[in-house]
């Protein structure tokens, strides 16, 4: 294992995943850097759970390759798994056991699981040991299979949509505990949403995946400093061709202009604007599916 | 102790906003030379941002030698302060920028195209190399 | 993994233990005044020592009358070792999948096929044992009536010695397998009892009377007797079908029985010396009740080889794929 690989925490190249006659993931090259936090976003059916059940093995790839540090999760191996937390959609957990059978399922199954740390972590949120979890409320849910995940000291710790069922205040204290992993253990967190707001904050690594393709990766600070908005006056549709353009709002009298042009002085007549994160993901997510007919011929291929 | 706040609503980066707060206080005098800023960790508990934030805004605080960190003990407000602004250049900032304001608003400027304004100009001034 | 199978588990497994517990009860309760009643006034009678006949019929008719409701239990006894094994297999994977706890089992550090294994493992043996336990009350509250009608057909042969056991195992895999497949419980379920079913019924009315050849016993008739016998002397042989047939050995149709009772009745004689006159036999294709254990080695072998194959096939799959 190279010097290279082993600071990636997450690497995968051209990765395809198939079911039947559908293709929920075409061609996806993504590399992560360890430490980092990332946010995986697009709108439902987008593809972002089946992407992440491969990362934790429970999906192999159709084609192409995932490696999880190094190894590839689809192995299933007992090292493998153990290197990896997840915290699945909806948080889902034996709902007659409760918080205390819980911890002792995790104990039985890993390698490594520090319960103390757990109980301790749930003890300070006020969840009871002796409360079934299906008598739990979403938030706490949440913070249970957290807390089940964490204890496994994983090197790399996928979420599905976390926040999805949580109320403000419990979103806030699911990042409290999620962060405050990351700042003791450099734990390397992949998580998706389909809202944008409130990950700037914790977030700096984006993967915007749309139509089953990645459209946009990379670190958020170089994104943010790559890509500007630029108004001017209205122009001929021929400017949307330009490469560095990638998108181009007509209104009567100007025209904005989405580009990634590493921050180079604009041309006369063009002012410059910085972009936020989520005009940029919505810029992104914009973009129309690559050609269909590619798409069908291949399908039509795979039929013959 | 410090206790720093983030608004994820005003368009200022995370890390921008806590290195702000840190020279405001610096400033208004909340913080004194010697003081300790919450370790790294505190704050991400207690904000729920990316650790990394609080590091490069306690690294640019660092930069502008504003505080020092001690290795294994936290990072510290420096003992001589730099390059404060008198409290009296600062009255007189308010002030000439108050005057400028109500200027503004009598020509009909409303609050967005002040803004804009401001922000344009700042950002000409930066290109021109004032800023 | 065995604490984890038992806390997932514990609920199926003790309410089928406290189901045997109460069918214990309710056939000891049953089934010792049956014995004792079966020792004193019934077994001389067909062990051949008895002394009079007159005693022996109005004994038996009083047991028959007291007892025989047991028969219609006993069948329906049959469904226990189907849902032992299909109440502890069908929401093996398929409570897993419906509620999305495959995704926290997975992934944790116990591959899941090592997970898979460990937990069919448990679980099959707890349905052999309940299963066998089920099986050796049935077959010692049966003492009295095998020794009277034979250890055949469903309140029988299907309730003793070893293939309850085995129904319970194929009942298992089933479960298993539709959960697998169909990814909810209730489904699950009834699928594995359709295909239980079908199964079952297939083997028993098809397979199990071509085990071995049949013996045929073929025999004159008595000329003058009133009636005429059937079957072939021993009660607890299993019959599997009689009949007559003409001088050369051909087997008559109930059609020709009938023309020759008409021509006997022309004839003026009785029957059985009608066909005595014209050379007619009766013949019985049996399985004598001395094949019960080998058929039973065989008919479990059939449902241990197509669990094996059904849970393999679980295992493989799994192995692939998680989903």
């Amino acid at each position: 294992m190279t010097t290279v690989e082993a600071d990636h925490a997450v690497r995968t190249a051209g990765l395809d995943k198939r079911y039947r006659r559908t293709w929920a993931l075409r061609d996806c090259t993504l590399t992560l850097p360890a430490g980092r936090v990332a946010a995986l976003v697009g709108p439902n059916g987008a593809g972002k759970t089946t992407l992440l059940r491969l990362l934790v093995g429970l999906l192999a790839p159709t084609r192409g390759s995932v490696e999880v540090f190094g190894q590839s999760p689809a192995t299933n191996t007992a090292t493998a798994l153990s290197r990896i937390g997840y915290v699945a959609q909806d948080h889902p957990l034996y709902r007659r056991f409760n918080v205390a059978d819980l911890l002792r399922f995790g104990h039985a199954c890993n390698l490594r699981f520090d319960r103390g740390l757990a109980e301790r972590r749930l003890a300070a949120l006020g969840i009871p040991l002796h409360r079934k979890a299906g008598t739990l409320s979403s938030g706490q849910q949440a913070q249970v299979a957290l807390a089940l995940a964490l204890a496994k000291r994983p090197d790399l710790l996928v979420l599905d949509e976390p926040l999805a069922s949580l109320d403000p205040l419990a979103r806030r204290e699911f990042l409290q505990v999620l962060m405050g992993a990351v700042a003791a253990d450099g734990v390397t967190v992949v998580f998706s949403s389909h809202v944008i707001g409130e990950l700037e904050r914790v977030c700096d690594y984006l993967v915007v995946l749309n139509h089953g393709r990645i459209a946009l990766s990379g670190d958020i600070e170089s994104l943010l400093a790559d890509h500007r908005l630029l108004v001017g006056p209205r122009t001929a549709n021929n400017l949307d061709h330009t490469p560095s353009v990638i998108e181009a709002t007509h209104a009567d009298r100007h025209t904005t202009l989405l580009v990634r042009d590493g921050g180079i002085p604009p041309a006369p007549g063009w002012q410059p604007q910085a972009v936020g994160l989520e005009e940029l993901v919505l810029g992104y997510l914009r973009l129309p599916a690559p050609d269909g007919t590619g798409l069908a011929a291949e399908d039509s291929e795979d039929a013959a | 102790m410090f206790v720093f706040r983030l608004d994820s609503n005003s368009g200022v980066p995370p890390y921008l906003q806590l290195v702000q707060q840190v020279r405001q206080a610096l400033l208004l005098g909340f913080l004194q030379p010697g003081d300790r800023l919450p370790l790294i960790r505190e704050v991400v508990e207690s904000l729920a941002i990316n650790p990394n934030t609080v590091a490069k805004a306690y690294r640019q605080l660092e930069h502008e030698a504003l505080v020092a960190g001690r290795p294994g003990q936290g990072t510290f407000v420096t003992e001589t302060p730099t390059a404060t602004v008198s409290p009296a250049i600062y009255t007189s900032l308010r002030r000439g920028l108050k005057t400028w304001l109500h200027r503004a608003y009598t020509a009909g400027l409303d609050e967005e195209s002040i803004n804009g304004l401001f922000s344009t100009v700042h950002h000409e001034a930066k290109v021109e190399g004032v800023a | 993994m065995i604490w984890l199978t038992w806390r997932q588990h514990r609920g199926e497994a003790l309410t089928a233990v406290t189901v045997l517990a109460v069918l214990s009860a309710i056939m000891v309760a049953v089934g010792l005044p049956m014995h004792a009643s079966f020792n004193h006034d019934i077994v001389q009678c067909i062990d051949g020592s008895a002394v009079d006949r007159e005693v022996c019929s109005t004994n038996l008719a009083v047991f028959q009358k007291s007892y025989g409701f047991a028969t219609g239990i006993l069948t329906l006894l049959n469904v226990l070792p189907f849902l032992a094994g299909a109440l502890i297999g069908a929401p093996l994977l398929a409570r897993e999948l419906e509620s999305g706890t495959w995704q926290l089992a997975w992934t944790q550090a116990v591959p899941r096929v090592r997970w898979l294994v460990v937990k069919v493992v448990a679980l099959v043996t707890l349905t052999v044992v309940l299963a066998g336990a089920f099986a050796a009350l049935i077959t010692w509250f049966r003492q009295p009536l095998d020794a009277m009608y034979g250890r055949n057909g469903l309140d029988g042969f299907d309730v003793e010695g070893l293939v309850p056991m085995a129904y319970g195992l194929f009942a298992f895999a089933l479960g298993t397998a539709a959960g697998a497949v169909l990814r909810r419980s209730i489904p699950a379920l009834t699928l594995s009892l359709l295909a239980f079913v079908a199964v079952r019924v297939t083997v028993e009315t098809v397979l199990r009377p071509r085990f071995q050849a049949p013996l045929t016993l073929v025999e004159n008739i008595e000329a003058g007797s009133r009636g005429i016998a059937i079957g072939t002397g021993n009660r607890t042989d299993w019959t599997l079908d009689e009949g007559f047939a003409d001088a050369s050995g051909q087997r008559l149709a109930r059609t020709d029985i009938n023309s020759l009772d008409d021509a006997a009745r022309d004839a003026g004689v009785n029957l059985a010396t009608y066909m005595h006159d014209h050379g007619i036999q009766r013949w019985v294709d049996y399985h004598p009740a001395g094949r019960f254990w080998n058929f039973q080695y065989i008919e479990a072998g059939i449902f241990a080889a197509l669990t094996a194959i059904l849970l393999s096939a679980v295992i493989w799959r799994i192995k692939r794929r998680a989903l």
